[in-house]
């Protein structure tokens, strides 16, 4: 080998250096998100049914006409929406008080901090099965503790409404010590010489609350709330395991996982995963154009 | 270049030694579910590798759901993977397997023999793994719907085995009026959305002569269907059946009659077993079995359940594998499966062994049933029928729509698939 070359080898120009200390990364972004999500462009503008060994075609837009002239599309949008609101702004508040108590400065704090995390740490599809279990009309808690009180048994899954509701509540169970974690990390980021001065000039705990603690946790709550709004969207293993009537609570995902998977119809699916993609990038932008504008 | 030759060398002499143990055993993997008794599987599996050195049978089990089954076998197939060489499959699968070209056709290795082979099956089961004049499968397990009752309390109450739904229901108003026991269920059967749902749908839609597809179009008599949905829901609002109907599944109906808290019930073949056998039974030696009641002016019709043996179009060895799948079709694995798993035959033959009558004497009074029950709509979207007709039966029995809204959707939802 020529002295040449292996200096070349050893000290590369700094472009050359450059790419090939990305190479690993790029390669590994291409191979697992950009080749996916261009498959999945590329089959929704096909007609690929493989239950049925028909060939695959090109249809154009088809697909995406078909999906928004599907009241079944539409219903799912609406559940997945019902669950993003309910649920995001309720994780954030449940998620808050919780950061709030384990921020105090007591003595048991470390076992507390570990309970936090306990539902965050219980698998999803695995909650959606306990809460099944608490409204269920005949062996459930909820109604044994409605019957305590002396109000009648509800037979919550024949309702969509309340089905949406016991769903919505155990998101919120499940999502909330997420929310707490990262809002804990916040407000211990924030000098305990902001609140010594507040205290010097009088100001009462709420102030202190409304003034100091709040504000300085706005971009560690646009962290948590943009992670949460993105895993409401995609909202999938609690709502499958607390079915409720027919399908009137099913949510986009469970639809996409219904026509694809079930179905085998992927160009159908593919094109209802871009809707759900665009909805994402959407509500995404929004908050990030927040979070440029200084949060406010 | 020494250490290449050396290699080389080695490489082929093990290269040689691979085709010296050429009578090494082929193997084939057969998927069975969890609900089919794997474990006598298995041993059946050890007879055949017995008395053919050749082969190594590997028993791989998976859900104890046709559903889950099914989405087992879906991604193993699209994605043409050869690790399965046969698997059981549900009664109302064969017409997607043939059309997605997963199975195997096995009249080309039935050959001459065909008509005479498929002639010891009951014609139901023939007709139902014979897609496009070809065998997609091999009739392995039959079942069908049945109705239970409560033997003991028929008799005191001196009432006959309903023949229609209509004196079902005035039996059974009357036996939970006497009984005083407000727990008591007058009947049970699948309201959740789950398979046994479509057969709740169709049973009395059967009953009046309804069908769902006639040569591949959407053949949809809704007059019948709101009446057959009506009768479901009258049972439901009379107090028969229970207000939470809507969240019973299948094995749901087998247990409660097992804990005595139901008088009739619309269960599997399965259930017979469970109910006489098992140590918690309630109800041993007080149950009855007859062929289930008819809608006013209809006949009795059950639905027809059942697995079948096929083999993998993807397999690498696909003579050896049916090879298997004809041996596990012979009347003495169907009689085995009859003593031992409380599976009726495919075959009526079999019904009318002595070991067989033995065990299970109730199977000689359901063949008549087991022969004539229908088969769900046949079709390569199944899966889609199936979902429209569950999904809807089961928001009526939830109160949350009106059979006619539902059958609108189940229409609209079949003549799409159908479409597409």
């Amino acid at each position: 080998m020529s002295r040449r070359l292996r200096d070349r080898i050893l000290d590369p120009p700094e472009h050359v250096l450059a790419w090939a200390l990305l190479a690993p990364a790029l390669l590994l972004v291409l191979a697992v998100v950009a080749w996916p999500v261009a498959r999945l462009f590329a089959n929704s503008v096909m007609d690929v049914r493989l239950s049925q060994g028909l060939p695959v075609r090109f249809v154009g837009l088809d697909n995406y006409a078909a999906v928004l002239a599907d009241p079944l599309f539409w219903r799912s949008v609406r559940n997945t929406m019902v669950i993003v609101i309910a649920t995001v702004p309720g994780a954030l508040v449940v998620g808050l008080a919780l950061a709030l108590l384990a921020n105090l400065p007591f003595r048991t704090r470390g076992p507390i901090r570990l309970a936090l995390l306990l539902p965050w740490a219980t698998p999803l599809a695995f909650t959606g099965l306990i809460f099944a279990w608490f409204f269920h009309s005949e062996y459930g808690l909820v109604n044994d503790l409605l019957a305590r009180v002396g109000a009648g048994p509800r037979i919550w899954f024949n309702s969509p409404g309340l089905t949406l509701a016991a769903i919505c509540m155990a998101t919120i169970w499940k999502t909330s010590s997420f929310m707490a974690l990262i809002l804990l990390a916040g407000l211990q980021t924030i000098p305990a010489s902001l609140y010594e001065a507040a205290e010097v000039d009088g100001a009462s705990r709420w102030t202190q609350f409304r003034e100091i603690t709040l504000p300085m946790l706005v971009p560690s709550m646009l962290v948590a709330l943009i992670f949460r709004t993105l895993t409401a969207i995609q909202s999938f293993d609690i709502p499958v395991s607390m079915p409720g009537p027919g399908e009137e609570t099913a949510t986009l995902a469970m639809y996409i996982q219904q026509q694809a998977v079930d179905y085998l119809d992927l160009g159908y699916g593919s094109a209802l995963a871009v809707f759900m993609f665009a909805l994402s990038m959407a509500i995404t932008s929004v908050y990030l154009r927040y979070v440029r504008g200084g949060g406010r | 270049m020494r250490r290449l030759a050396r290699a080389l060398a080695i490489a082929m002499a093990l290269g040689s030694t691979g085709t010296a143990q050429a009578a090494e055993p082929v193997q084939l993997h057969a998927y069975v579910g969890g609900q089919q008794r794997p474990d006598i599987m298995r041993e059946l599996f050890a007879e055949y590798m017995a008395a053919h050195p050749g082969v190594k049978v590997t028993l791989e089990v998976g859900a104890a759901s046709s559903d889950l089954h099914q989405k087992y076998l879906n991604m193993v197939l699209t994605a043409k993977d050869p690790t399965l060489d046969v698997f059981l499959i549900d009664i109302v699968r064969p017409a997607q397997f043939a059309a997605a070209g997963w199975a195997e056709p096995l009249d080309r290795y039935l050959g001459a023999e065909r008509e005479s082979f498929m002639s010891r099956f009951l014609p139901g089961y023939v007709a139902a793994d014979t897609i496009g004049g070809h065998v997609i499968a091999l009739p392995a397990l039959a079942d069908a719907l049945f109705l239970y009752y409560r033997k003991d309390l028929l008799d005191r109450y001196g009432a006959p085995v309903p023949a229609t739904w209509e004196e079902l229901a005035r039996t059974a108003r009357r036996i939970q009026a006497g009984e005083h026991d407000p727990q008591l269920q007058g009947v049970s059967f699948q309201g959740k959305a789950v398979e046994g749902a479509v057969c709740t749908f169709l049973l009395p839609y059967w009953s009046l002569g309804g069908e769902i597809i006639r040569d591949g179009r959407l053949s949809f008599d809704r007059a019948k269907a709101e009446a057959g949905l009506g009768m479901w829901l009258g049972l439901v609002r009379d107090g028969v059946a229970k207000a939470n109907i809507s969240e019973v599944a299948t094995d749901d109906t087998r247990k409660e009659f097992q804990a005595g808290k139901v008088i009739f019930a619309v269960a599997w073949g399965y259930a017979w077993n469970h109910f006489q056998q098992d140590a918690d039974s309630q109800v041993a030696g007080k149950v009855g079995v007859a062929r289930l009641p008819a809608m006013p002016g209809g006949e009795s019709v059950s639905c027809m359940g059942g697995w079948n043996w096929a083999v993998s179009a993807f397999s690498r060895h696909k003579p050896e594998a049916v090879e298997l799948v004809r041996w596990m079709a012979r009347p003495e694995v169907s009689r085995e499966l009859a003593v031992r798993g409380s599976f009726h035959p495919a075959q009526a033959a079999v019904y009318e062994d002595p070991q067989v009558r033995q065990a299970v004497p109730w199977f000689h009074d359901a063949l008549p049933v087991v022969a004539s029950a229908r088969a769900r709509p046949v079709t390569a979207v199944y899966k889609q029928v199936s979902d429209a007709i569950r999904i809807n039966t089961n928001t009526v029995l939830a109160g949350v729509k009106t059979p006619s809204e539902a059958l609108d959707e189940i229409e609209q939802r079949i003549a799409r698939a159908l479409r597409r």
